[in-house]
């Protein structure tokens, strides 16, 4: 039987200063998680066992947890990732038009990256930005009001800065 | 002069910090430029306001573009109103304020939240000095009183008495308390709190400090949602000053009296709304809900006694405080007091964060506030609460808003989320999307809710796709009750309640969705017929064109018909008819 | 601490204060239906499942909410009950939802489709372990005649064994006949009648359905007498099938055990002649009807009153009646008209008595035969010639006595409601065979006679109730062929026959239970699933050589020897759950009436992994009540299995660090001894 954890080979080290600052902390999985995020884009499974071994508990227990948010990411994520507003405001004032546009346009299911790597889509509960519906982020950028047109439009403006500078 | 841009997060998804920007640059010297947060009229955003040096406001600019910062900074220099005519508010839009009575957001869209200064300036702290006072301070139990006469309540959706749920923490047994702060606004449909967090940070902290004074904590935890950055920014730098003036750590304002603060990012999951969901969450566990009893107030966060509100019952303490209860209590009805802020959203003509005193009917906030329906269309419904809340149709309009008359219409008030739907929006659509929502937060402990849940999703899946069948709705019906009298917390025993109330009241557009495959709403692709009216058809041949499947036979100057069996519903023709001549059957 | 005194279901309880409900009623003796306690670790609240209602607080008012037992404090005064409509329908509900996310697969295809319900899998166990007496145990639970209905049951267990998706089925009814054949020659098995209840039933018709209503019946300590109208007992076994499937001296000695058990059996006694049903019913606390099917049906076409016309049931009856006397039909030829087990039983009799040839008239074509592939396959070994897509449109004689058969062709039309082809009459297309004597075995029917004040179908069979199985008349009852639907195969009326015994004791006892079909939880299996099995060979059943079998009534088969039953019964793939008799689940759910097909939808997928060393876990049957979890968190303090996801996709996943952490699995087991259903299984090594 094989660990999984001896597939993936991430730089643990970078997570040295979280678990110094968190690791004793009781009740500070989440935030440990949050942060191990932040550093590698997403969750790979050794940086979980990682965790769990420097945290005292068991690769169950964190997974359990990481698994139960939707925050937490168990593939690499694109450069740039959508949030689609799926919020009451947002789904009446037709976030699914935009939805669809944006899976054809990019060829990407929700929850899936396209295949350059560039982005991923993932259609999101509210964002509280429900005057301005439909609403989506792109990364820390919120675009409102948007047609199925300007949400491509955007989608393009940023394919165009990516291919300038490549 | 003084130029505030509002810079919440829809201000800035509207485009104000490159509005602010663009001020920046070409700045004269005799004005400063600052940041406000929101004032919650959304619509109009990005909002620009210019006061003079005695903080009057001399303008509100809206729907302000980066160019036109040229020609606001000439007016500040050669007061020309003509020049700038266009962007300041009209009068009925400068209405949506004035009808509120703004105590939660007493301060949102005045003050910069970046600023303890700001804060300071308009009464922020005024109410912990108050209760603080060597001499003429207040004891907890003099604070619960004073929230109890207030009749303040819940606003994160029980509605259940504030001073209550304080009481029985200071009553528990023990040293180690806790005050946890519910900043976990997962409604879809409801950002007050965010609001607040990012307008007027130093109230909630003030809110909380006060409740933690009363119930005897030495913890203040807020709980706020990942998905909220710039909220979790501003709290945090609100709580930093906080401390830097006193008002957070040791020996409060001289006091004896402790209390430190900290901030936990939620990671995205609604159930954590729960209250023990919440706890569960905070101790870096499963987003679960405990079996209630034990109650939080006995054994909470880490099995101590702990309490939690939420962002907008916090919100209102201070004000209270300085105010006294029965101030508060002098406002609204009979079983509710005060004011309560909602949301309003979705086919609004002026959506917006409004407050208003308890006791408004529900067509004064949509029409007179909200200037009613958009595009002239007719009202149909609103929907309040939320996943755990229900429609209310046009003839309740003149229900009063109150926890028990909300609740007799089978909605709830809920955390105030007030989305508006108009004639085109169908209503097993918006029940199946509330239940697509509850089943996917489901956090699936218990057989009702994640079993439960999923199959409501599922039937009322097959019934707008077309595929209902008799007795749906008594299957429905039942299982609603079923799910709603077994769940283990609040999330499952409220997840049924958007099937309940569309039933209630639009029973017979399920009826049509199943018996007859009908949408009356024209909504549901599945069941959409697209016809062409031969009388209105010019015959100008655009549709067959644009016909992606080639469903669409007619020749010149004759009028076009579209063949059922190959249309795919695409609604291309729909769009492309200048002559309305395309009808959805 | 002081004392809660309060009552459950009416039974007054005591209990320390701060007990929780459930808690009390275990300290009490009682228990609430639970799935996700136990006491080892922190109450949890998941399934439901322990809802009960307060009809009284203690202070004259009922708590409005149902609460969850084992959340909820006993109160002083608190009238708690757990047997209401409303906390039924509220367990009923979870159970469906349960259900409708449950893939139990709880018994195999093979006892699923017997119609007695047979524990197939369960005595094939007990004879792959060599222990035949515990497998005639099991089958004598629902068959009290397994020698016989081993040799003559057409076996859908068989036809619907998973193993003919790897290579070939089990030989599940040669298993039984070889373990009951053992039974016989040895210390037999007998059951032990419980006392005697002083009720006395009286059953009419000794076959298969009036015997095992007998045998069950008498089980359960009822006096019961057989009445039947021929000079032997055995009904259709004795006189519809021939010795060379069914030796008598067999027969003879399984209905001896039968009467052993302190059976009357009376013999030579027809209903309506010698005795009345008014009389039976004045002088037995119940009748039981089982009379048969035996008037051969008839194939309406001219010539059918000739001589040499006979019925299929007929001429097997009067050849087993006789004693071992069998007519000589030396250079005869015979005619059967038909394609069913009668059929085949009168060509194959027809054989044995020296008949030159022997033809089998059939309408549509070999594969629409709904006899036994076997018997087809045997009796054309022994010489019967196939008239496929013929029909008999004329009986043509000559002194009044049968001549020439006139046949008219057919061909294969649209398929019918059952499936099969409808045979459709080619215009004008005749065909014409000489013949001596002509059997008709196209089906039976009952006769009416002395059924007196008895309420009849259509069909003109005795109309009985699906679940009572009782007639118009107060303590009739009625089963097999002479029923409802009429005639099918022996074990179908076994069936009915123990299912009725089941509500005829429980009416006797004062409150009639009528039969409800117990649930299951079931799965499709494909031969996919099954791939990666590895092929045994089936046991194929020995045979006398055709030329040597065909010249006389012995056995077709000598049998099999313990070694080749043994091997045989190893090939069980074991379908069925292995927890089935502990599952909390499926006890619960067959305790009432549900219908979780109502709430049908998406599943779970059942997959099954071994990350566990020693056991074996099958998402499928998991009902996610978190006992395993937090058992080897809270109980063990290993934190090996936990909870992944959330919502309806939450699945218990086991993660470890290293491979060692699971070793000490092998000695905890904690989590599968809790598990309250088949989900975690222990894997012996």
């Amino acid at each position: 039987m094989e660990c999984a954890c001896t597939k993936q080979k991430s730089d643990l080290s970078l997570l040295a200063p979280v678990l110094a600052e968190y690791a004793s902390v009781r009740g500070s999985l989440i935030t440990i998680l949050q942060k191990a995020q932040e550093i590698y884009g997403w969750l790979p499974v050794d940086v979980i066992y990682h965790i769990a071994e420097q945290t005292g508990t068991t690769p169950a227990r964190v997974l359990g947890v990481a698994t139960f948010y939707t925050q937490f990411r168990f593939q690499p994520v694109g450069k740039y990732l959508i949030m689609l507003c799926d919020g009451t405001a947002c789904h009446v004032n037709g976030s699914a038009a935009i939805a669809a546009a944006l899976r054809e346009y990019l060829h990407v299911e929700n929850g899936g990256t396209t295949a350059d790597g560039l982005f991923s889509l993932s259609i999101v509960a509210c964002l509280g930005c429900c005057s301005l519906s439909p609403v989506m982020m792109v990364n820390e950028d919120t675009y409102g009001s948007l047609t199925p047109q300007s949400a491509l439009a955007i989608m393009k403006d940023i394919q165009a800065k990516e291919a300038a500078q490549a | 002069m003084r130029i505030a841009v509002g810079q919440g997060s829809c201000g800035i998804a509207a485009g104000a910090a490159k509005v602010c920007a663009a001020l920046q640059e070409q700045l004269p010297p005799n004005v400063k430029l600052g940041t406000v947060g929101c004032i919650g009229m959304c619509w109009l955003e990005p909002i620009v306001d210019i006061y003079d040096d005695d903080n009057t406001l001399l303008h509100r600019l809206v729907r302000v573009r980066p160019e036109d910062a040229a020609r606001i900074l000439k007016w500040t220099q050669d007061g020309e109103d003509f020049n700038i005519m266009d962007l300041i508010i009209g009068k009925d839009d400068a209405q949506f304020l004035t009808q509120q009575t703004r105590i939660a957001l007493r301060n949102c869209g005045l003050i910069d939240p970046e600023s303890i200064e700001s804060a300071l300036a308009a009464g922020g702290y005024s109410a912990v000095g108050r209760i603080l006072s060597a001499d003429s301070g207040m004891t907890p139990e003099e604070v619960i009183e004073c929230i109890k006469v207030s009749g303040l309540a819940g606003r994160g959706g029980a509605g259940f008495p504030t001073w209550f749920k304080w009481n029985a923490a200071r009553q528990s047994p023990g040293n180690e308390k806790y005050l946890i702060c519910n900043a976990d606004e997962g409604d879809p449909g409801a950002f007050m709190d965010r609001a607040v967090i990012e307008s007027d940070p130093h109230t909630l902290i003030e809110g909380m400090l006060i409740g933690a004074y009363a119930i005897g904590a030495q913890e203040a935890i807020v709980y706020v949602r990942a998905e909220y950055p710039l909220a979790i920014r501003r709290l945090e730098h609100a709580i930093e000053e906080a401390r830097a003036a006193g008002y957070i750590g040791k020996n409060i304002m001289g006091s004896d009296f402790s209390c430190e603060f900290r901030i936990k990012a939620g990671a995205g999951a609604f159930v954590c709304g729960e209250e023990t969901a919440l706890i569960e969450s905070l101790q870096g566990q499963r987003g679960m809900p405990r079996l209630k009893p034990p109650f939080p107030a006995e054994a909470g966060y880490w099995n101590q006694p702990s309490n939690i509100n939420n962002v907008e019952t916090f919100a209102n303490v201070a004000w209270i405080i300085n105010n006294g209860g029965e101030a508060f209590a002098a406002m609204g009805t009979a079983d509710s007091k005060g004011t309560k802020v909602f949301a309003l959203t979705g086919k609004i003509r002026r959506g917006g964060l409004v407050e208003i005193p308890m006791g408004m009917t529900l067509r004064q906030v949509i029409f007179d506030i909200g200037g009613g329906i958009r595009d002239g269309k007719a009202f149909k419904a609103v929907q309040m609460g939320g996943p755990s809340g229900g429609c209310i149709p046009a003839e309740l309009l003149d229900t009063v808003i109150d926890y028990k008359k909300l609740a007799a219409t089978g909605a709830i008030m809920g955390s105030g989320g007030m989305v508006v739907m108009d004639a085109d929006t169908c209503m097993v659509s918006m029940a199946k999307f509330f239940l697509d929502f509850t089943a996917k937060e489901s956090c699936g402990k218990c057989v009702h809710c994640r079993i439960g849940t999923k199959r409501l999703q599922e039937i009322l899946t097959r019934i707008v796709e077309g595929n209902g069948r008799a007795g749906d709705i008594e299957l429905l019906e039942e299982l609603c009750l079923a799910v709603r009298d077994g769940a283990l917390c609040g999330l499952g025993q409220t997840a049924p309640n958007p099937v309940l109330s569309t039933l209630r009241y639009f029973r017979d557009e399920f009826e049509a969705h199943i018996r007859d495959k009908q949408c009356p709403a024209h909504s549901c692709t599945a069941l959409l017929r697209y016809g062409i009216d031969a009388d209105t058809c010019r015959g100008c041949t655009l549709c067959a064109k644009k016909c992606p499947v080639s469903a669409i036979s007619g020749t010149a100057k004759n009028a076009h018909r579209i063949d059922p069996d190959i249309c795919v519903r695409c609604g291309a023709c729909y769009a492309v008819c200048k002559f309305g001549a395309v009808r959805k059957l | 601490m002081s004392q809660i005194h309060f009552t459950i279901n009416g039974k007054p309880c005591v209990c320390e204060a701060g007990t929780s409900i459930l808690q009390a009623a275990k300290l009490n003796g009682i228990g609430i239906p639970n799935l996700c306690n136990d006491e080892s670790v922190r109450v949890y609240g998941a399934c439901g499942l322990c809802a009960v209602e307060v009809l009284d607080d203690g202070r004259g008012r009922p708590v409005p909410k149902l609460l969850r037992a084992c959340s909820a404090k006993a109160m002083e005064g608190y009238a708690v009950r757990f047997d209401t409509e409303r906390v039924n329908q509220a367990r009923r509900i979870a159970l469906e939802l349960l259900m409708s996310d449950h893939t139990g697969d709880c018994r195999g295809p093979c006892q699923l489709h017997c119609p007695a319900g047979t524990d197939c899998q369960g005595y094939v166990k007990k004879i792959a372990q060599g222990d035949f007496r515990g497998a005639v145990e099991i089958i004598k639970e629902k068959i009290p005649l397994p020698a016989s209905i081993g040799r003559v049951c057409p076996h859908p267990c068989e036809q619907n064994c998973r193993r003919g998706m790897v290579e070939a089925p089990l030989s599940i009814a040669l298993l039984k006949a070889h373990a009951a054949d053992r039974d016989l020659a040895g210390d037999t098995y007998r059951p032990v009648p419980a006392a005697d209840t002083g009720k006395r039933v009286a059953v009419i018709g000794g076959g298969p359905a009036g015997l095992t209503a007998a045998y069950y019946l008498r089980q359960k300590g009822h006096g019961v007498t057989v009445y039947d109208a021929a000079a032997k007992m055995g009904g259709m076994l004795r006189y519809g099938i021939p010795a060379y499937r069914l030796p008598k001296d067999l027969l003879d000695r399984e209905i001896a055990e039968i009467e052993r058990l302190g059976i009357t059996m009376k013999n030579n006694v027809r209903l309506g002649s010698d005795i009345t049903l008014e009389q039976l019913r004045q002088e037995y606390d119940a009748v039981i009807l089982a009379t048969g099917a035996w008037s051969s049906m008839n194939m309406r076409v001219p010539g059918e009153t000739l001589d040499g016309v006979t019925g299929g049931i007929q001429f097997l009856h009067d050849i087993s009646s006789g004693e071992g006397a069998v007519p000589d039909l030396t250079g005869k030829r015979v005619a059967v008209c038909g394609g069913g087990n009668t059929a085949m039983d009168a060509c194959r009799t027809a054989v044995r008595c020296g008949a030159d040839k022997v033809y089998v008239i059939y309408r549509r074509t070999r594969s629409e035969m709904p006899a036994e592939e076997i018997e087809i396959a045997e009796a054309a070994e022994e010489g019967v010639i196939y008239q496929f897509l013929t029909n008999p449109a004329e009986i043509i004689g000559e002194n009044g006595h049968v001549k020439q058969l006139k046949l008219q062709i057919m061909e294969l039309g649209e398929p019918d409601a059952s499936g099969r082809r409808s045979p459709v009459p080619v215009e004008g297309k005749f065909e014409y065979l000489d013949v001596d004597l002509v059997i008709m075995a196209i089906g039976q029917k009952p006769d009416a006679a002395g059924l007196d004040g008895i309420q009849l179908t259509k069909k003109g069979t005795v109309e009985a109730d699906e679940s009572t199985f009782l007639t118009n008349l107060p303590d009739v009852y009625a089963i097999g062929d002479a029923t409802n639907r009429g005639a099918s195969i022996a074990v179908e009326a076994i069936g009915e026959a123990g299912r009725c015994a089941a509500v005829v004791d429980s009416a006797l006892r004062g409150e009639m239970q009528p039969y409800r079909a117990p649930f299951y939880s079931r799965k499709q299996v494909t031969a996919e699933d099954l791939a990666d099995r590895e092929k045994q060979p089936r046991c194929q059943m020995p045979v006398r050589p055709a030329a040597e079998r065909r010249q006389d009534f012995a056995p077709v088969s000598p049998g099999i020897t313990d070694e080749t039953a043994v091997r045989e019964a190893k090939r069980c793939l074991e379908c069925g759950c292995h927890d089935y008799a502990e599952c909390r689940l499926i006890r619960y759910a067959q305790q009432q009436e549900i219908h979780p097909e109502r709430l049908d939808g998406v599943k779970n997928p059942s997959e099954k992994e071994r990350r566990l060393v020693c056991i074996e876990r099958d998402n499928g049957k998991c009902i996610l009540c978190g006992l395993c979890v937090r058992i080897c968190d809270e109980a063990a303090k290993q934190g090996i299995l936990g909870l992944v996801g959330r919502g309806f996709e939450t699945a218990v996943k086991p993660e470890f660090q290293n491979p060692a952490a699971v070793e000490i699995c092998r000695t905890c087991k904690k989590c599968a001894i809790a598990c309250p259903t088949g989900a975690l299984k222990i894997l012996t090594e």
